[in-house]
């Protein structure tokens, strides 16, 4: 059975449709890259699945219901959990705090939220942090708390929204090895990314956006040599000329 | 029916100067994005102040405004720049700064306060004015002068901060930072520059519905808080951040509690007033004349 | 010492004075305006319990107040019911009416929370003060009701003391403590807290962000009303201007944001700090400067919200944790 199926999305912000009859679907354990130019209309599609906001028409299924018009804790419920491309902790709060957030979405009991979120957070080396301010830490420790955060609502998929933008290339390496564990662990991972080496080194499949529509699908050889999708990144003339 | 028909043209021209209030409001919140509770003290510093200019030189009630439009401005502006702005700068982050209205609301306590200590409780009302209880005769329907003056006064304002709006650089520059206020200071719009005139402009527009008050409106040092509530009343059944919305949602309660009267004991009209603002909030949250989204 | 026997030891001294302080303080007057700054204790902290940690903004709590204090007082004056059963039925219509408030306004920006409050508590404090008889009940309008001191006893909440109101208020103010401190650590203060700081962050962790706040208000609504029932039998004398004002419902606010909200002790601390001012203000200016202790809550609110957005509570209890710190590590040094 397919985890995710998407059918026919529109989303339309007043005259503007970011999403246009868009289709894909998803096997669990899968991870698909979305990648398009900036205004494709990709976190819109991150939204309508989330449900952030329902879509104008159309039908999103997880794991064979449909959930449209369903809100976003629900959603995380069902086992759909997501990051936020400008990253959202409580910054107020300790790590700690910030990841029993999302492990009381699976328990009532605080001591237990905490032994899972440590679990968390020992998985993804931030353990040693985790008395520490959400708002004191650096951009690539709370990109890894935003995951940790996901991860600690034992999703089933999860929705990575630029999770490397900003990372030095050093860290951008060990955020596609964290990835990687995570997919060894059974989590489908759909990804929204603009770093192009980690995106072709990660995904199984490749679906590329532009201007809301797909332009184009497949693995990640098969998409890079696509000219359509060069032509959306770079515009028309360089093909041309 | 005749004395409906005068009832109900009365209560939009009292309703336009609730209008008025709320205009002020609506716009800083457009802007800003923050509801300022001491509006209505600003328009009770208004009022004072065109009380005062009239009081002691006799000139006629609007000439009030060349004083109370500059000192309300610079009022506005001032508090902006001075309470308002560091905590925008503290709470970059933050999407909603609800600390701000906590501040708006220590300002609405200490104005009002000081006026007490500053003029007393009494009640003040400007006895020789040449506006005072005049009325037009229309056959059998008769309309209050100075809340026609009143009338005119907030269609003027509405439409004038309409056009500036509109027309204006400095308006344009409004309009952006109130879509996207990081979009627009990358473009060099200077957000606290912004903030300051739209503070300024909101505070100037409850300047001038205090000197439409004052003409037939007692002056005292809690009047702010009828017009604040009617004021926040009017702009949710209006929807926030709606000029027009402003204006036709004080009319709405203008004729609700010039009308309701006739047939009903003065109490329940107001509570009319509070359950069509409980029923806007269940059924139509963006107000009745309302953007669905934020401007 | 350790660190908890620390904790302890001062939880406990500070108990122990509290309750003995009526053995000290013979001074009726003295009495009276430490039970008000207990009663202001109780009703910022269940003001902080939706304010503070649901991260909104409550303008009209006096609305709880006047509940509880109208509903019990009608009740014992016209049915003969005990105001402790009052106590719970005002607390309960308290908590229909939260929830009225809530429900529509949780959903959108926090500013419409803040203008429901406020124009809700001005339009039932207007309502009140016109209507002299609604139905079979008698409101009295803007006269208020009047509670004859005659019955005393415990069952009719009247003591001819002061004391047995000390520690009804006392025992209250440390049952809402205790409360609120189990709600913090609870998966309900951490989903309060999360929706208050980051919405949209909370609702992807599976938090029904407005379902929390509306828990929130309906439990502060419930044990606001309780303090109305206490004014109202510690008075014996309410109308609309005390109980339902709108300076009120400030003074409450304004006192819990000024000791430091969504903390525990803030609340407290602040009302420590200001109850005193308000009352000086009011005994030595009352007449001549009326308002002054409005207008220096208002100063000290706009410089602490500047200063010091947490609260006074965050310098109090960085000096708390020195002071802890020295005692509970010099100790095990001299051994």
């Amino acid at each position: 059975m397919k985890i995710l199926e998407v059918k026919n999305l529109v989303r339309d912000f007043g005259g503007l449709r970011a999403v246009d009859h868009l289709n894909l679907d998803m096997d669990e354990g899968q991870i698909l890259g979305l990648i398009g130019p900036n205004g494709a209309g990709k976190s819109t599609v991150f939204n309508c699945i989330a449900g952030v906001y329902p879509p104008t028409s159309g039908e999103i299924r997880f794991s064979g219901v449909s959930v449209h018009g369903e809100k976003p804790w629900t959603l995380c419920r069902r086992g759909l959990a997501r990051t936020f491309q400008i990253v959202k902790p409580f910054s107020s709060k300790t790590v700690l705090y910030n990841v029993m957030v999302g492990s009381f979405a699976r328990t009532d009991r605080p001591a237990e939220a905490e032994r899972r979120a440590m679990d968390v957070l020992r998985f993804l080396k931030l353990d040693h942090l985790h008395d520490t301010k959400a708002g004191n830490l650096t951009i690539a420790h709370r990109k890894r708390l935003e995951i940790a955060r996901a991860l600690a609502t034992e999703p089933r998929m999860l929705l990575l929204d630029e999770v490397m933008a900003g990372l030095r290339p050093t860290e951008v390496d060990e955020m596609v090895k964290i990835i990687q564990q995570l997919r060894e662990r059974g989590i489908t991972i759909f990804i929204i990314e603009h770093i192009m080496r980690a995106i072709m080194a990660l995904s199984d499949w490749i679906v590329v956006i532009h201007f809301g529509r797909k332009i184009s699908e497949g693995v990640p050889a098969q998409v890079a040599a696509d000219e359509n999708v060069i032509k959306a990144y770079l515009g028309d003339e360089y093909v041309v000329s | 029916m005749i004395y409906v028909l005068e009832d109900l043209i009365n209560g939009i021209l009292m309703g336009s100067i609730y209008g008025l209030t709320a205009l002020g409001l609506t716009l800083i919140f457009g802007v800003l994005k923050v509801i300022n509770f001491a509006h209505g003290s600003m328009l009770m510093v208004g009022m004072y102040a065109a009380y005062w200019a009239v009081a002691l030189t006799g000139v006629h009630p609007y000439l009030a405004l060349v004083l109370v439009i500059p000192v309300m401005y610079l009022f506005g502006h001032a508090m902006q720049d001075i309470i308002i702005k560091p905590i925008f700068k503290a709470e970059k982050q933050v999407r909603e700064p609800i600390t701000v209205i906590i501040v708006t609301t220590g300002v609405w306590y200490i104005l009002d306060n000081l006026s007490l200590l500053v003029f007393g409780p009494q009640y003040r009302t400007l006895q020789d004015n040449p506006l005072r209880g005049k009325m037009l005769e229309f056959g059998d329907i008769m309309i209050s002068v100075p809340k026609l003056w009143g009338f005119a006064a907030a269609v003027a304002t509405a439409l004038a901060v309409y056009l500036f709006l509109q027309k204006t650089r400095m308006g344009r520059a409004i309009r952006a930072t109130s879509l996207d206020r990081e979009a627009a200071s990358l473009m060099g719009i200077n957000q606290y520059r912004i903030y300051n005139v739209a503070f300024g402009i909101g505070t100037a527009t409850a300047g001038i519905a205090g000197v439409a008050l004052v003409p037939f409106y007692n002056v005292f040092p809690s009047v702010g808080v009828l017009f604040d509530i009617k004021g926040f009343i009017i702009v949710v059944l209006g929807g926030l951040g709606s000029i027009g919305g402003a204006l036709l949602g004080g009319m709405i309660v203008g004729v609700i509690e010039s009308v309701g009267p006739q047939v009903m004991t003065a109490t329940w009209t107001e509570a009319i007033v509070y359950a069509l603002f409980l029923l806007v909030l269940f059924v139509k949250p963006s107000g009745l004349f309302g953007v669905k989204y934020d401007w | 010492m350790t660190r908890q026997q620390f904790q302890a030891l001062s939880l406990g001294l500070v108990a122990a004075v509290v309750l003995a302080l009526p053995l000290f303080v013979r001074s009726a007057t003295y009495l009276h305006i430490l039970i008000l700054l207990y009663l202001y204790a109780y009703l910022t902290t269940s003001w902080n319990l939706v304010g503070g940690f649901a991260g909104v903004l409550p303008l009209g709590h006096a609305t709880f107040v006047g509940i509880g204090a109208y509903t019990s007082t009608i009740l014992s004056l016209q049915y003969g019911v005990t105001p402790w059963i009052g106590m719970l039925a005002g607390g309960l219509l308290s908590v229909f009416v939260g929830v009225l408030i809530g429900l529509p306004t949780f959903k959108m920006r926090g500013a419409y929370f803040a203008l429901a409050t406020i124009a809700f508590a001005e339009g039932i404090r207007v309502m009140v003060e016109n209507i002299d008889q609604l139905g079979p009940l008698k409101i009295n309008g803007p006269r208020g009701l009047q509670i004859p001191p005659l019955n005393f006893g415990l069952a009719n909440f009247m003591f001819p003391g002061k004391e047995p109101y000390y520690y009804i208020i006392v025992t209250m103010l440390a049952a809402v403590l205790a409360f609120t401190y189990f709600i913090s650590r609870s998966k309900l203060g951490y989903y309060l807290s999360a929706g208050g700081e980051e919405p949209e962050a909370a609702m992807a962790l599976g938090v029904n962000v407005a379902r929390c706040k509306l828990i929130a208000m309906a439990m502060s609504s419930f044990l606001t009303a309780l303090a109305g029932t206490f004014w109202a039998q510690f008075t014996l004398y309410i109308h609309p201007k005390s109980v339902i004002s709108l300076d009120l419902s400030f003074e409450i606010a304004f006192i819990a944001l000024i000791g430091g909200r969504g903390s525990i002790g803030g609340p407290i601390l602040g009302a420590i700090v200001l109850r005193p001012v308000s009352d000086i203000c009011r005994i030595y200016f009352g007449d001549k400067l009326p308002g002054l202790h409005l207008i220096i809550f208002g100063v000290v609110l706009i410089l602490v919200m500047i200063f010091l957005p947490r609260g006074l509570q965050e310098p109090f209890s960085g000096l708390y944790n020195k002071v802890a710190d020295r005692l509970t590590s010099t100790v095990p040094r001299q051994e």
